[in-house]
């Protein structure tokens, strides 16, 4: 089936055919309703059992970007779908449309998945589910949050995770620091949970990562208790994502060298999700990990599915949250 | 007894698996554990059988079976068909089938004496499930979903069917059947029961998200609790038939 060309996917990288119907329909949606609406849990609704339907006021809305949103309508022959995506807090409903995002989150490891699930749903103040607006199915498009490893070390499914993780890593350097920052400095790490549909419109990633960044800083300030206040205090996020990696690229380049952006030809990376660029450029350390389940087939033969995983430093967020704005606006 | 577990992090137990009461079959490439947790139940009552279909995992939706028969789509490979042939009991025949609608698991549901059949089967091969599986077919929709394999499932003591069918279309269904029947969900308010759950007169296999209601709603409704494996089961079908919700 031809992928729908649009302004936005020119910048970016080669990226896999949509495989799937749902997929596909993700891909003719052409406009993002101006109208992101994001919580703003006050000072004055402690109590108050957040209404997780509707995030409330709306927060800011994207005036800058209405000419993008009314445009990107080109092609008609598979027909275009208007569609208007909203952001919503995490609730139990969405358990089973949150399950299929992260389905092979961990490779194909059978792990406590729905429980991980669950601590994800649990967390209303932090984290953020993108739906299309009046759909009937209800599913989840997308879902971001940041969960503090040190917080909910005793799960079972962080703890999984943690064994999995020290498990896949084969480099002696990374998985020294990577031991450091689950074990002791587990209560300062974030880990950043980013999963969607592998089209979701790109226009969407600002706004959803500034959604992440601002609901942990409102956190900081608005959870009523010193100890979950201090636990969004991040000073690290570990990210577990996944890359197409060109077979012939040696892996020892992998950690902590400068890439320069452009077409994968450079550094022999495909990035599923374009931002895990950005990231990787900022990130302290990084490493790959083959992985046992197949993807899509890609477009060239020559890359195989990884999984990555890396780790940010908070104080480079804000030049991230930058980067990320420019990426999209070039396209 | 139900006993839950997954294949592969899916709670998907009944696509990967077909149950019935001469056979079970099971997908290949699963962790060794989902192929063991069968063997522990079954073994020394039925074979249980490695396979695929078409080169494909999802097994239970592409092929319906009972004591008397297994359907096949017109993806098998003659090696599968061979393989299959070779492993089951010889009571059991086993046929490919040309049809449309080759997903059988999804479009037919069955026990080892009535049928449901989506409403575009074509006329031959509701003659051909008559004749190899044995049983009355009948062309049925489940809550307006035509795929009567995939909302619900059913054994010779009793069926779950998908949870917004009305009470109406229970009892019809229920007389249709001649068993009990009950609207429900399985692996955690999922409305797909035939990929959910995997059933016999005995025993059933559903996905580990399933909660602990869902789960005595299952054993109640399948009387499992107070069921002893039989071979070949071959029960008079009670005349009078209670539905219950």
């Amino acid at each position: 089936m031809p992928r729908r060309p649009t302004r936005c996917k020119t910048m970016l990288n080669p990226q896999p055919l949509t495989f799937s119907p749902f997929a596909r329909s993700a891909a003719q949606i052409a406009s993002i309703h101006r109208d992101k609406r994001q919580t703003y849990k006050s000072k004055d609704q402690k109590g108050f059992p957040l209404s997780s339907k509707d995030k409330g006021i709306p927060k800011h809305t994207l005036e800058g970007k209405s000419d993008l949103s009314g445009s990107s309508e080109e092609e008609g022959s598979e027909g275009v779908v208007q569609a208007d995506f909203v952001f919503f807090d995490p609730k139990p409903d969405d358990f089973h449309g949150v399950k299929i995002l992260l389905q092979t989150y961990l490779d194909d490891t059978q792990w406590d998945l729905s429980g991980f699930v669950d601590l994800i749903l649990a967390q209303t103040t932090v984290g953020t589910v993108v739906k299309i607006e009046g759909d009937d199915d209800d599913t989840p498009f997308a879902i971001v949050t940041a969960l503090n490893l040190g917080r909910y070390k005793d799960h079972k499914c962080i703890k999984e995770l943690k064994e999995f993780l020290l498990k896949v890593c084969q480099e002696k350097d990374v998985i020294r620091d990577l031991r450091l920052l689950m074990g002791e400095q587990a209560h300062d790490v974030g880990l950043l949970v980013s999963q969607r549909v592998v089209n979701l419109p790109p226009q969407l990633l600002p706004p959803l990562h500034d959604a992440l960044f601002d609901e942990v800083s409102w956190a900081t300030e608005d959870e009523p208790t010193a100890e979950l206040r201090n636990s969004f205090r991040f000073k690290c996020y570990l990210l577990v994502s996944k890359i197409y990696k060109h077979k012939n690229a040696n892996q020892k380049n992998n950690r902590n060298l400068i890439r320069r952006s452009g077409s994968d030809g450079g550094d022999g990376i495909v990035y599923i999700k374009p931002e895990d660029e950005n990231f990787h450029k900022l990130s302290l350390w990084s490493f790959s990990f083959p992985m046992h389940t197949q993807q899509v087939e890609t477009q060239e033969a020559n890359y195989c599915l990884m999984g990555f995983v890396m780790a940010v430093e908070t104080a480079k967020i804000s030049t991230f949250r930058q980067q990320l704005q420019s990426l999209v606006v070039e396209s | 007894m139900a006993t839950r577990l997954m294949f592969e992090n899916s709670c998907e137990v009944g696509v990967f698996s077909k149950l019935t009461n001469a056979f079970c079959l099971v997908a290949i490439g699963g962790s060794e554990s989902f192929y063991s947790t069968f063997e522990a139940e079954l073994a020394d009552v039925i074979p249980v059988v490695k396979t695929s279909i078409g080169g494909n995992r999802i097994i239970g939706r592409l092929c319906v079976g009972n004591k008397n028969g297994l359907l096949l789509p017109h993806t098998t490979t003659d090696q599968e068909l061979q393989h299959l042939r070779n492993s089951l009991p010889d009571q059991v025949v086993v046929q490919r089938i040309e049809e449309r609608l080759s997903a059988l698991g999804n479009c037919i549901a069955c026990n080892d004496h009535v049928a449901l059949a989506h409403t575009d089967l074509d006329r031959e091969t509701e003659e051909i499930i008559a004749d190899v599986l044995g049983v009355e077919v009948f062309r049925q929709t489940i809550a307006g979903n035509i795929l009567v394999g995939s909302y619900c499932s059913f054994s010779n003591r009793g069926g779950l069917v998908h949870p917004h069918t009305s009470i109406e279309d229970l009892d019809e269904l229920s007389t249709l059947l001649q068993v009990p029947l009950v609207a429900g969900t399985v692996n955690r308010g999922s409305e797909v029961i035939g990929a959910g759950l995997t059933v016999n007169d005995w025993t059933a296999f559903c996905g580990s998200d399933t909660t602990a209601t869902e789960l005595s709603v299952i054993e109640s409704v399948f009387k499992l609790r107070e069921a002893q494996p039989n071979a070949i089961v071959d029960e008079m079908r009670k005349s009078l038939i209670d539905s219950y919700v």
